[in-house]
């Protein structure tokens, strides 16, 4: 009877999270005039024809290159923003050093400033080195920890681990690395797995620095691809077109989702302090 | 000078932990320490005409109307905002059948962020026709006029803001499977129900991550410029246009690289104002994890 | 350790000045009278319809001049004004660009930020062009941008919703005034105006003063050609379209249509708003909502002795060169390609609008490209006597003094004279600082 009430209320509430989705589908079937004069979702007519013209785009290039160099700045972002972050953080949350409280310090500065005014000065950085149209000034920051807001995520959990973890490691024979990776990150995989979804959904949505540093359509990453085809300026205005782009592009991220979750639970048995 | 002393485990060297974080002073040097001063010369040093705007910008009140909006915003957005994700998060932490499918359903409004379907949604919802005036209307109250007043428009900007709790109820969900299960167990033996459980199990157990959810809630909210921008536009006279909007228009719309860059700079110190207060009120110091 | 942390803060130091001088001087490579092998960069934003035409017209090019490759460059219209001025202030930007008019203030405030078009013109012909229209790229004294094509304001109407009430086009001002009542009468409005990017509000006003007084609101150089009465005449002339239900207020017009354009939202499509103001180029937008040739062009409203000037067209696109352009004569060649040649022209289409240039446009016109409210919007212009929009009337900051004044009129927290005197004072001091 309690479970019934608990998924009875869980439905309610997915059910008012997941309209707007629904919608979102169903009117990319719909004409410009049925889109904005009805809040039902279903169409008049299903035709398949717009998500064909969606996926083929007006440039020589159809999504399915968009998708591939979207994971070609994605894979290597995510890789370099887990590795670096969880050095970092490491080193911040169980470690003494010169100038600790200074560089800490400048963990967080790093994230209060709003990113609007760090993109221009960074635009003629990667400018003068050359480096603008390529795909490096996406990924090269996350090398270097270049979101504080991960570290600074990974330093509380770190400090959630007991320190009686690193110590027995240690006597165990475990080097500084060993520890780190063999002990104490399985206890913070869901924190770790956070990171990830979290990279993955940001670099699928970004469009402010793609569109500043990448020139060449050939190497435009889907975000970047779902708005050419918007113009608030001109004549062409072909909104469900559009709307079935942005399904197309909201896919990848859903299925990130719904396989990384599983991650937050199952990870109990796989170790870690509960076990 | 005193010399220091590093408190490290026995063998470890105080350049340990630099070698560690080394990829980040690499990445402070040129992604934080170079662009904050960058933008900190074209905001208020390379040319007149950004002095003279960023003069006009405060005298014309601007500057301060912002700044009591995003304070507003932030202070009512944030305490809801973490109850709920907390809340949510402790439901989808159970172990129920299917219980995935929910978690999914519930992150979905953050993918879509501000999406042009949330958009045309919230039009659905608010306008003076729309389905909650609809409802009032059939419970008897009287309808608001939701977008055309300044007090009611920031509400619908919030409302947008908590219905997309996602990354908070996620970064809950990883602290909250750390939480041993025999602490459960043991308030079970001693007679809590669940929501005691809550209270005195659950809660003191992640309150280091309530704490980081709430620094990066604020921060979040105190930046917040597209959900403002893409909902009023700033409007109805000027009661929705946060700091971070005031921020984007100069910059992308007025074009005016050295003003957005001198607001910025304000709202970096209004930001580290608060959350250097937070960490004060909270007794949470950044110290403690030497 | 130290000894890190000074070579850090000195490339710090280091890093920061050199942003300072970025913006120096940049050789203007001078023509050279001949076509070599190269490639260029050609950018531009738009929707679908745009991008496939031009990306045909681009192919022909490469055809006909294997040896003169040219790269596009496109995407959507939102952050590009950004992503332009971006390349623009780090000089690397494309080789030829579509610009927006009030661009050429922003991006070229001394005439220096493009190249000069008059001394390529061995391979730019700009003598398809009338001479008013050419000058519309000058800026001080250098020509930085030829218009691609011009655009100006006029009214569209739902005629099923006319017909119903009985109700006839307006011809004058006071015919106008006068549909408030039936209009009215039935919870319905003839017109519409906003104050969101299009700012028709002000723009409506600003043609009623200019008809009435005869001056010009700002002039080609950036001076406001208003008196500060003009300013609170035309705040009036507004605030007494709202109270004569003529347009909703900025209120009820926010509440019913929340964020979204007019052809977003119900009361345009159900057709309880029956008008709008609109550029010809972009009225498309709004036709495609309505059931098929339910939407007409209107006639210019004029005062009762049938004088109608005062309304306006500028240059709706432009195309520059870059000043840092390594292949001037070729950007020309590819330049004049685009504006006059014929093939392009059928290909291009109105995709940009009507051409201005006579030569693509009778191209156009052969081939019986040029039709609807575009083109019946742009003859209706053509027949009255208008006055060239300024490129600084265009600016976003001006028009945000504009949207400011009307809202706290409609409003009602400022009253008439001052909301005229903050918006006189705001903008001939942002004037002022501009042309400097």
């Amino acid at each position: 009877m309690k479970k019934a009430l608990i998924y009875l209320l869980l439905t309610a509430v997915a059910v008012i999270m997941l309209y707007p989705l629904l919608w979102l589908v169903g009117a990319s079937f719909k004409t410009n005039e049925e889109i904005f004069s009805s809040v039902w979702f279903m169409p008049k007519s299903l035709g398949t024809e717009v998500y064909k013209n969606a996926w083929d785009t007006v440039t020589p290039y159809t999504m399915g290159h968009y998708f591939i160099n979207t994971f070609m700045i994605i894979i290597p972002k995510i890789a370099f923003a887990v590795i670096s972050s969880i050095l970092v953080a490491y080193g911040f949350a169980r470690f003494d050093f010169p100038m600790k409280r200074l560089f800490y310090a400048l963990l967080i500065c790093g994230m209060l400033m709003p990113s609007i005014a760090t993109v221009m000065p960074l635009y003629r950085m990667w400018s003068r080195l050359g480096l603008i149209d390529t795909y490096i000034p996406l990924t090269i920051p996350a090398l270097f920890a270049g979101e504080g807001m991960f570290v600074f995520i990974l330093i509380q959990f770190f400090k959630g681990i007991p320190k009686e973890f690193d110590e027995a490691a240690r006597i165990d024979g475990c080097g500084t690395l060993k520890t780190l990776f063999f002990v104490l990150v399985p206890c913070i995989r869901p924190a770790v797995v956070s990171i990830v979804v979290f990279t993955f959904l940001w670099t699928m949505n970004d469009f402010l620095t793609p569109l500043i540093m990448i020139q060449s359509v050939e190497k435009y990453p889907l975000s970047l691809a779902l708005r050419l085809s918007v113009d608030s300026t001109g004549q062409g205005y072909e909104q469900s077109k559009i709307l079935a782009m942005s399904v197309i592009g909201i896919i990848p991220s859903i299925s990130v989702f719904a396989i990384a979750q599983k991650k937050f639970i199952s990870g109990i048995t796989a170790g870690g302090l509960s076990g | 000078m005193k010399t220091r002393i590093y408190r490290n485990p026995v063998g470890v060297s105080k350049y340990t932990g630099l070698a560690l974080i080394s990829p980040f002073i690499i990445g402070a040097v040129l992604f934080i320490i170079y662009p904050f001063i960058a933008s900190f010369i074209t905001g208020f040093t390379s040319d007149g005409i950004s002095v003279e705007n960023f003069r006009n910008i405060i005298s014309d009140g601007r500057i301060k109307a912002s700044a009591a909006v995003t304070l507003k915003y932030t202070i009512i957005l944030v305490p809801l905002k973490l109850a709920v994700s907390l809340g949510v998060a402790f439901l989808l932490n159970m172990e129920l059948k299917g219980i995935g499918i929910y978690r999914t359903a519930f992150y979905i409004p953050s993918i879509l962020g501000a999406n042009l379907a949330v958009i045309i949604m919230w039009q659905y919802l608010f306008t003076s026709g729309g389905l909650v005036n609809q409802l009032l209307e059939k419970a008897g109250l009287f309808p608001v006029s939701w977008y055309g007043d300044p007090d009611a428009a920031l509400f619908i900007i919030v409302l947008l803001r908590l219905w997309e709790f996602g990354s908070a109820m996620v970064i809950f969900l990883a602290a909250l499977r750390d939480i041993p299960r025999e602490l459960y167990d043991a308030a079970k033996v001693d007679g809590c129900g669940r929501l005691r459980c809550f209270f005195s199990v659950t809660i003191p157990q992640i309150k280091n991550i309530i704490f980081i959810n709430l620094i990066l809630q604020t921060i979040a909210a105190m930046q917040e410029f597209s959900a403002p921008y893409m909902i009023t536009n700033g409007g109805p006279l000027g009661s929705t246009r946060t700091v971070g909007m005031l921020i984007y228009e100069e910059m992308f719309i007025y074009g005016d690289e050295g003003t957005a860059n001198a607001v910025s700079w304000l709202l970096f110190v209004f930001i580290a104002a608060v959350i250097f207060l937070m960490y004060r009120l909270t007794g949470i110091s950044g110290r403690k994890q030497k | 350790m130290k000894n890190i942390f000074y070579k850090a803060a000195t490339l710090c130091c280091v890093l920061a000045l050199s942003s300072c001088t970025s913006r120096k001087n940049v050789k203007v490579t001078p023509p050279d009278g001949t076509l070599d092998k190269c490639s260029l960069r050609f950018s531009w934003w738009g929707g679908d319809d745009r991008h496939e035409a031009t990306l045909k017209a681009v192919k022909l090019w490469n055809n006909r001049h294997p040896e003169i490759r040219i790269v596009p460059e496109y995407g959507g219209w939102d952050g590009w004004t950004e992503k332009v001025a971006a390349q623009v202030k780090s000089g690397t930007e494309p080789d030829v660009m579509q610009i927006n008019y009030d661009w050429i203030i922003t991006l070229s405030p001394d005439g220096s930020g493009f190249y000069d078009l008059e001394k390529l013109n061995s391979f730019l012909d700009l003598s398809y062009f009338d001479k008013n229209i050419v000058s519309f790229g000058r800026v001080k004294g250098k020509m930085n941008a030829a218009a691609v094509s011009l655009s100006g304001r006029s009214f569209f109407y739902n005629s099923r919703v006319y017909d119903s009430l009985g109700a006839d086009y307006p011809q004058t001002w006071s015919d106008l005034t006068a549909l408030g009542s039936s209009f009215g009468s039935a919870d319905m409005y003839p017109i519409d105006l906003d104050i969101q990017s299009g700012g028709t509000a002000w723009y409506l006003a600003v043609v009623y003063m200019q008809q009435k007084t005869g001056r010009e609101f700002i002039t080609d150089d950036g001076q406001l050609g208003f008196t500060y009465e003009d300013i609170c005449s035309a705040l009036r002339f507004y605030k007494e379209l709202e109270d004569s239900h003529v347009i909703r207020t900025v209120r009820s017009r926010t509440d019913e249509d929340g964020n979204a354009a007019l052809y977003q939202s119900s009361e345009f499509i159900s057709g309880r708003v029956a008008g709008v103001l609109e550029w010809g180029s972009a009225i498309g937008k709004y036709e495609s909502v309505l059931p098929e040739g339910v939407l007409e062009a209107g006639p210019l409203l004029s005062d009762e002795n049938g004088n109608c000037s005062g309304w306006m067209i500028k240059p709706s696109l432009m195309y520059a060169i870059s000043g840092h352009t390594e292949h001037p004569d070729e950007a020309a060649a590819f330049m004049d390609f685009l504006l006059n040649d014929e093939e392009c022209a059928e290909l291009l289409g109105t995709t940009r609008g009507i051409p201005a240039s006579s030569k693509a446009e009778t191209a156009l016109e052969k081939k019986g490209c040029i039709s609807g409210l575009a083109k019946k919007s742009t003859d209706i212009l053509n027949a009255a006597d208008t006055v060239t929009i300024s490129p600084y009337m265009e600016l976003p900051r001006m028009k945000s003094f504009y949207n400011a004044a009307i809202e706290s009129v409609s409003y009602g927290t400022a009253d008439i004279d001052e909301a005229a005197k903050q918006m006189y004072d705001s903008i001939n001091e942002y004037l002022e600082k501009i042309r400097k």
